[in-house]
């Protein structure tokens, strides 16, 4: 099995080819979203974040950002600054820069206000898209893919269908040399110990269990119970019974696969094919810039209800196994798995159906939040905002 | 017309229905390659679960091959199996394997509905 991808200089393998305008702030929003419309073949990263954070954000936000740029979806970057804001732009520059890519900066507050950097910032990206334009894709085989995992917006279908094809998936990719990333501690939460379990090392088991008691503590301190926040009268209707029954539906996701690592927030995923737990929320938009900064190219979102949102950098495929959702919500879609509720597919089929769309999606195919232009994204911070 | 329900894994002793099921039902299992049939003994709603064996008061309710919770009276094979006869179980431990704070009584995830 293989996808054709962009070749990077550092020798990993993008399903994008885009330019990336990255501010070090939300300062330069704005700047980033004129830029993005002005000059095509780019993507603006626009986030909220970037200035008065405590040290261990500030250096989160650098990381995202630089891990974001380092992506292989991305070819080249122009990092946009205003010049005052905690997160060092330079360090962006820098960081990125590393990876070969061709990268420049503009810094408002030193050309001189929007309107002139907006003029140099446009020459700078007119002459980056050119240069990686004529970048084509090359076969690749699996082992240059990194796959996202989440789901959203679920219901009883996720866990008895998407979340078991998805599973599948990440078996079969991970025995072909691929990698994966599974987080969303909220969910992992009932079901920390049958994760520990399938750590090859046991350092990572206890890893995992951290990651859970620290969201369990950091609730508490603010007066929540994080058990409670999981477990929805909707999901007690649904049929589902206890945490731990809804932590494992949504662990389903990456099956039984044997886990290789554990992953700070934004980490860059390791060479080794397998699957790696990253401290990242549910939440769907710090969620997914926690995959694309790991270095997933492809991003398999499992879904009930219908949710839409995708990322700028990183396609995101929605599979639904809710027949009705598939009818109400089908631009949303990507794959319809109810086949599986019905029982006229089995999970095996189905899985190697959705990855072959997922192969075709790393080649080029377009995803239909990519059509629609639903892509958000945030970066995960701790707080407190100062 | 047929009423399915789903197994995850081998050591489950319930199966979900994804169906609708009246009671006196029979209930249709498709698993690696084999199908059974089991009792439906009350209704029992899509996404909701049935048991597919006796299963003891304080004994394990196994779904996708792990405990989901603790059997809160004794549970028939087809009954539904659901928070009037589960306990959830789960409390989120420090490295001793004690309970951290906030998690006393009855204040257990379930408990929400």
């Amino acid at each position: 099995m293989e996808f054709y991808g962009y070749p990077r200089p550092d020798g990993k393998i993008g399903a994008r080819n885009y330019v990336g305008i990255i501010p070090s702030t939300g300062c330069v929003n704005n700047l980033c979203t004129n830029l993005e419309n002005l000059v095509r073949g780019t993507k603006a990263i626009r986030h909220d974040q970037g200035c008065l954070h405590p040290p261990h954000d500030t250096e989160q936000v650098s990381r995202t950002l630089v891990n974001l740029g380092k992506n292989p979806n991305i070819g080249g970057a122009l990092v946009v600054a205003l010049g005052c804001e905690m997160v060092k732009a330079e360090e962006i520059y820098e960081g990125i820069k590393e990876s070969g890519k061709p990268v420049e900066m503009v810094v408002m507050h030193e050309i001189g206000g929007m309107i002139n950097t907006m003029a140099e910032g446009t020459r700078k990206l007119v002459d980056l898209v050119s240069e990686i334009s004529a970048c084509r894709r090359e076969r690749a085989g699996l082992k240059h893919l990194v796959m996202g995992t989440k789901c959203g917006s679920s219901d009883t279908t996720s866990g008895l269908s998407a979340n078991l094809v998805t599973g599948e998936i990440c078996r079969k990719m991970t025995e072909l040399g691929g990698r994966f990333i599974q987080g969303e501690i909220c969910d992992i939460m009932g079901g920390e110990y049958a994760l520990k379990n399938l750590c090859i090392n046991p350092e990572d088991g206890e890893k995992i269990v951290d990651f859970v008691r620290d969201l369990y503590l950091r609730g508490l301190a603010v007066g929540a119970d994080t058990r409670g926040c999981q477990m929805t009268s909707g999901n007690v209707k649904g049929g589902i019974t206890t945490l731990v029954e809804k932590a494992l539906g949504a662990n389903a996701k990456g099956g039984t696969v044997p886990i290789q690592g554990t992953l700070e927030y934004a980490q860059l995923v390791p060479e080794k094919p397998g699957r790696y737990i990253m401290n990242f929320p549910g939440h769907g938009f710090e969620n997914l810039t926690g995959s694309a900064a790991g270095g997933a190219i492809v991003h398999l979102f499992t879904t009930g209800r219908g949710a839409d949102t995708g990322h700028p950098i990183m396609p995101t495929i929605k599979i639904c196994g809710n027949l009705n959702t598939n009818k109400t919500m089908s631009e949303h879609i990507d794959v319809d798995v109810s086949s599986v509720i019905e029982e006229t597919e089995t999970i095996e089929a189905a899985a190697e159906r959705v990855f072959e769309y997922c192969l075709e999606v790393i080649s080029g195919r377009l995803t239909k939040s990519e059509i629609l232009g639903t892509e958000s994204m945030e970066i995960l911070i701790k707080g407190p905002v100062i | 017309m047929t009423k399915y329900a789903k197994r995850i894994r081998e050591k489950d002793n319930v199966v979900t229905a994804v169906s609708d099921c009246k009671a006196g039902e029979t209930v249709t299992v498709r698993f690696e390659g084999k199908e059974t049939q089991y009792p439906c003994n009350e209704d029992v709603a899509f996404g909701h679960k049935i048991a597919i064996v006796d299963i003891e008061e304080g004994k394990p309710i196994i779904k996708y091959g792990e405990t989901i919770g603790i059997a809160s009276r004794t549970i028939k094979k087809g009954d539904w199996v659901h928070i009037h006869n589960t306990k959830d179980t789960y409390l989120c431990l420090d490295r001793d394997g004690k309970p951290l704070p906030g998690q006393e009584g009855e204040n257990a995830p379930c408990a929400i509905s």
